[in-house]
């Protein structure tokens, strides 16, 4: 072989090599800090789970499952996962058709719409703090405005005490939940109809079809992709969140508010009881990882995890 | 004629549908911007709820820069936020464009971790990293907000602005390459000024979570000189008196800068995502 050849060779050795690291180039600066910080910190929670880990304890020792006899031993166990499950569903299943409806009305052009749209999305932008500190105060038992809306369209003869009340508190916070996730679902569904080509539409009106007709064959079979993904995602990010909890009711009245992931946060920082925090953390995440699975599996799914 | 008239109901009930959204969103917006201007008497006046402020005051506003030292709160809202985005952003472009344009061993993996991110209670990775940054001497300190923000948002940013990047057409980028460009070069110069509204949509939702964020603060900071304006407002919710109107007029204050962000920016965020939109 000649000399040139062979250069040649290992030229496009080195640049098919270059070429196949390319992608780890781009990746790596992302992949490796994240893999690092969410690495570490879940196998160090799983460690921590099994010990009687608690802040400033010197003699740390792993205790079998003594944090999650604790669990499950705990009074108020399965009252908290049943609030989680009707905070979620219900907090998902509001959010979800009040986007959709907001999505479908903004499909059409009309006048002010950039305008219109800029005001409606807007709670996307705002906190759960600030928000969970507005609702805490409209709902306010004594000087809020809903009870005083309610008294004037003679709806109750004395307004009630929404967040000191149980099961009210939580109905109470699955609103603040809802309105502040209605603009997510919008967009994402909006965006998902914008891109819908509108020739189906026009065929579709031809053949004579009505809204209805439309509605099912057309746009729900165009926008399921997005459809499945938010309410995956959003599912998963509600179940975590609860600093609208903390805000607005820390819980109570006696846990009737509480959550999963707020009692877990409870747990830890008021008692610093990071053992049975943990314990508590993997049951959540091990709830999660099983609605995923599932949802996905039901829906169909194809792309897991392409969100 | 039929058509004429069922496309008016159409119209009609168009409006009543956006009617009532316009005011679900405005109301409560409005009755916290009211309530922050009215005097504390009349707030809490059982008797008589007012719809529009009797007398019009600022002093919820000057009794909140009496009582937090705000603008401290401000600029460290500013900083940490900034930097984040701005380091999200970078590393999103990075990673988009990575799963965007190559096949390599592992794709699917990386997706299915960055979705397992979503499914990891915040508490379980606050925990051990509250362990190891008080190790570090990184407790009350804005690097471990920052180091908490960028991983918490990164997950999904990286995902969103990979779908922008697939909107783009190779050929734009081809075209580049047979001209000698090299690979950063081209995505330098060719490929992220076409798609601008796209990272303007990540960074906004970037800004938005780190800017919003209160648990972690409240955990990782522990001294009034470094907290954020969330963690500064959270101060004021005393267990027994609630200073409505300061705390209102600190929530208008804290939304302020991410709403009036928004307005400007929710047309390029609509737009981006009806591009990622078609990947779902």
């Amino acid at each position: 072989m000649s000399k040139r050849a062979n250069d040649e060779k290992r030229a496009m050795g080195a640049l098919s090599r270059r070429r196949k690291n390319m992608p780890y180039y781009f990746m790596l600066p992302v992949l490796l800090p994240l893999v690092l910080l969410f690495g570490y910190p879940l196998i160090k929670s799983c460690i921590i789970a099994f010990q009687n880990y608690k802040l400033g304890n010197p003699d740390i020792y792993f205790n079998d499952f003594e944090n999650f006899r604790k669990l499950f031993a705990d009074r108020d166990f399965f009252l908290i996962l049943k609030n989680s499950l009707i905070y979620v569903i219900g907090s998902v299943a509001g959010q979800f058709f009040l986007g959709l409806g907001l999505a479908l009305a903004l499909k059409k052009k009309f006048p002010g719409r950039g305008i219109y749209q800029s005001i409606v999305f807007l709670p996307w932008a705002f906190s759960a703090f600030v928000v969970g500190l507005l609702f805490r105060w409209s709902f306010n038992g004594e000087y809020g405005v809903v009870n005083d809306l309610l008294l004037k369209l003679n709806i109750v003869e004395k307004g009630p005490a929404w967040l000191g009340t149980p099961g009210l508190s939580l109905l109470v916070v699955t609103i603040a939940m809802i309105w502040i996730g209605i603009p997510f679902f919008g967009i994402m569904i909006l965006a998902a109809l914008q891109s819908i080509p509108n020739d189906v539409f026009e065929a579709a009106d031809i053949d004579g079809c009505g809204i209805f007709r439309k509605f099912f064959s057309i746009t729900v079979p165009y926008i399921k992709p997005t459809i499945i993904i938010t309410i995956l995602l959003r599912t998963i990010w509600i179940f975590n969140s609860f600093d609208l909890i903390i805000i607005m009711t820390e819980g109570g009245p006696a846990n009737y508010s509480q959550t999963l992931p707020s009692y877990i946060y409870t747990k830890a920082f008021s008692a610093y009881d990071f053992g049975l925090a943990g314990a508590f953390g993997l049951m959540l995440m091990l709830i999660l990882g099983m609605y995923a699975v599932v949802f996905l599996k039901i829906s169909n799914y194809e792309e897991a995890g392409d969100f | 004629m039929k058509r004429t008239t069922s496309r008016r109901i159409e119209t009609v009930i168009r409006v009543i549908v956006l009617t009532f959204y316009g005011l679900l969103v405005v109301l409560p917006i409005y009755w916290m911007v009211i309530t922050s201007f009215k005097t504390n008497p009349e707030i809490v006046n059982t008797q008589h709820i007012t719809y529009f402020p009797e007398t019009f005051t600022l002093e919820n506003y000057q009794s909140l820069f009496r009582m937090l030292s705000y603008s401290t709160y401000l600029k460290n809202s500013i900083i940490v936020t900034l930097v984040s985005a701005i380091v999200i952003v970078f590393l999103s472009i990075l990673g988009g464009y990575g799963l965007a344009r190559f096949k390599f061993k592992g794709k699917g993996g990386v997706l299915i971790f960055f979705m397992l991110t979503q499914m990891i209670p915040c508490i379980l990775v606050i925990i051990p990293l509250y362990i190891v940054f008080s190790k570090m001497g990184l407790i009350n300190t804005r690097i471990a907000l920052f180091i908490y923000y960028v991983i918490t948002n990164c997950p999904f940013c990286v995902v969103t602005m990979r779908s922008f990047f697939e909107r783009i057409p190779y050929e734009l980028e081809e075209a580049a390459y047979v001209d000698g460009c090299g690979r950063l070069e081209t995505l330098w110069r060719v490929v992220l000024p076409v798609m601008f509204s796209g990272i303007v949509a990540v960074f906004v939702f970037a800004f938005i979570g780190a800017w919003n964020e209160l648990i972690a603060g409240t955990i990782f900071l522990n001294t009034p000189d470094m907290w954020t304006i969330p963690v500064g407002l959270k101060s004021l919710i005393g267990k027994y008196s609630v200073q409505w109107g300061a705390l209102m007029a600190g929530g208008v204050l804290a939304l302020l800068p991410t709403a009036i962000m928004f307005m400007f920016v929710q047309r390029y965020v609509v737009e981006g995502m009806t591009a990622g939109a078609v990947k779902g």
